[in-house]
């Protein structure tokens, strides 16, 4: 038996279901303006800026670094502009960020690569 | 069996059918006679529907004709002696003549309008099945083609799409990195480096990633991974205030790999940070851990983040794998549509992880050390798309053939990047679903080696489900 089917339908369909498997989780439990726990670079504190529309800022004596940031499976994501992951794991509902400055995720998040940061505000 | 546009023809070759036979009813759903079995008996419809089909040994079923009051089959076995063509079921319950050997052969020898009937029957299945079988070949033959267009096709559409989508992603990248650019940048060479080490007249940078750095770098090196320079720059300088003379010493940024992407960039962000004095290694960038004394660790690897549906989706080409296995299973034509379906999916996952971030993905590339400066960024932007064409041609059935081969040979790509990162014990992420969080093993390998086979057995069995040349193929066939 032929069957003749609208392809059309077919890869609209597709596209629907990859364009709904494309979409991240919500940052709002995330956005907010957060300070490194301790100075960074024998200099201040960092100040880091997440806004819901996935835009971030890393602030370090008045120098910014834009950055991109999404969440995904709980944890954060930054992309800096040459590429490289820096991952991020909250904990206490968000209030305490953990970065991975390995560009990796380890379990814990290794000591000596790791910078804390905290809440000091929700949603900028 | 008797043609339906024959009926009544046996009743009409003048054959006194209440001197024969015994009537039967059949139920709806019966089989009365069965494809393969020794032929026993002779029958004409008298009233009801039956279907006449044959079936392969894998299960493919094709619907040859439907009988109805009239006609008459199983002559076919009695005539030839062997075992019946076809099977015949009753689509409903219907009143059938059921005539033995022995009576059917007593009807031929005293009936010779019926067994010319009979013989004129036979010639004309022969002829028409011919040409069906004509027909078949050229529509199989037409099914198996592969052209270079096909490729030519899903290579094109991957090209043309990386390049339009990269104009307009937010996340863009150039299409060769550093490509008309200027190198400014000073050269050492590795002896007049090693000296200026030796004597401790230089301060030496490592331009890779952290994980790179721990496993091995020159004795003293600092480590500023270009990636994050922005970040890191104010850890650099820090380390830097507090090194005894560095203020006066030339930097030497290393850690180039065969495409260069890390050495020469932080090179050109230091000097653009006011650095004067700043070099990287010379044509022989690569040989430095054979030059130089090294200090050598056990880097942090990737630790394994739960990919959730990607993860496991990826496991099914092994199950698969086990099933290819199994000799019955292998070659039939429904395992090929689970593993267009599930390969086809595995591959958009795939393109889905790295199409909007081909940044991410271009380092990568470069992480496995394979590919030259100015192939990465090409295939960070095209791999992706491939993937995703290839992966929805799979699942639609369109050109089935020539995906499954481009998806193999992806995998052989794959497998022998994946193979290179083990052996050399390489600190890196697969890249191959998440960006992040997938360390290399041996489990990859096998998932890989999986996905191949999944993809030669789509080559060589494939023939369901699919929109080839000749319109859409379907699981029955009426022939």
């Amino acid at each position: 038996m032929k069957t003749a089917i609208n392809p059309a339908i077919t890869v609209g369909l597709a596209l629907i279901c990859l364009f709904l498997m494309g979409c991240g989780e919500s940052r709002a439990p995330f956005a907010g303006t957060y300070q490194s726990v301790a100075p960074y670079a024998g200099k201040g504190h960092i100040k880091l800026v997440l806004k819901e529309n996935g835009e971030g800022t890393w602030t370090l004596e008045g120098k910014s670094v834009k950055f991109k940031w999404r969440v995904s499976e709980g944890r954060i994501w930054l992309y800096t502009k040459e590429g490289g992951i820096i991952i991020v794991t909250p904990t206490q509902g968000g209030k305490i960020l953990s970065a991975d400055m390995t560009g990796e995720w380890h379990p814990g998040c290794p000591r000596d690569k790791c910078i804390d940061f905290q809440q000091v505000e929700a949603r900028p | 069996m008797a043609d339906p546009n024959e009926r009544s023809a046996f009743v009409g070759a003048g054959l006194k059918l209440e001197q024969v036979g015994r009537e039967i009813t059949v139920p709806a759903g019966t089989c009365i006679v069965r494809q393969g079995e020794p032929p026993k008996h002779f029958y004409v419809v008298k009233s009801g529907k039956l279907r006449v089909f044959r079936q392969t040994s894998d299960g493919i079923r094709t619907d040859l004709t439907e009988l109805g009051p009239g006609d008459y089959f199983g002559e076919v076995a009695l005539v030839t002696g062997q075992p019946r063509t076809a099977s015949v079921e009753a689509v409903q319950d219907s009143h059938l003549l059921q005539i033995n050997k022995e009576e059917f052969d007593w009807v031929l020898d005293h009936n010779p309008q019926l067994a010319r009937h009979i013989i004129q029957q036979l010639s004309h299945w022969l002829v028409t099945g011919d040409r069906r079988l004509e027909q078949e070949v050229i529509h199989q033959a037409k099914l198996r083609q592969i052209s270079w267009f096909d490729y030519v096709l899903m290579l094109g559409l991957s090209i043309v799409i990386a390049l339009v989508f990269n104009l307009y992603n937010d996340n863009r990248i150039p299409l060769v990195q550093g490509w008309g650019e200027k190198n400014e940048i000073p050269h050492i060479s590795l002896s007049q480096a090693l000296q200026a080490h030796q004597q401790k007249e230089a301060i030496f940078v490592d331009a890779r990633k952290n994980g790179f750095y721990e496993q091995r770098h020159i004795q003293g090196a600092l480590n500023l991974p270009v990636i994050y320079f922005d970040l890191m720059y104010p850890l650099f300088q820090f380390t830097l205030a507090n090194l005894e003379g560095a203020k006066d010493k030339p930097l030497i940024a290393y850690g180039g790999t065969i495409s260069r992407r890390f050495d020469l960039e932080l090179a050109r962000q230091l000097k653009d940070k006011g650095f004067e004095k700043v070099m990287t290694l010379g044509s022989d960038y690569l040989a430095w851990p054979q030059a130089f004394p090294l200090e050598e660790g056990k880097p942090r690897k990737p630790a394994h983040i739960p990919l959730g549906l990607a993860g496991f989706l990826e496991w099914l080409p092994v199950g698969i794998f086990l099933l290819i296995l199994i000799p019955s299973i292998r070659r039939s034509p429904y395992l090929s549509v689970v593993c267009r379906v599930l390969l086809g999916i595995i591959f958009i996952q795939f393109a889905l992880s790295k199409i909007m971030r081909p940044g991410v993905f271009a380092l990568n590339v470069v992480d496995y050390g394979l590919m030259p400066a100015w192939g990465v960024n090409l295939w960070a932007l095209v791999l992706p798309w491939a993937e995703l064409i290839t992966g929805l041609f799979l699942i639609l059935g369109i050109r089935t053939r020539a995906a499954a081969t481009l998806i193999g040979g992806m995998n052989i790509i794959f497998i022998v990047g994946l193979i290179h990162a083990f052996y050399l014990d390489l600190p890196i992420n697969c890249g191959c679903v998440g960006e992040a969080g997938e360390p290399v093993t041996w489990w990859k390998v096998l998932k890989n080696v999986g996905m191949l086979l999944m993809a030669v057995q789509i080559f060589l069995y494939d023939r369901l489900f699919v929109l080839d040349r000749g319109g859409f193929i379907w699981r029955e066939r009426k022939i």
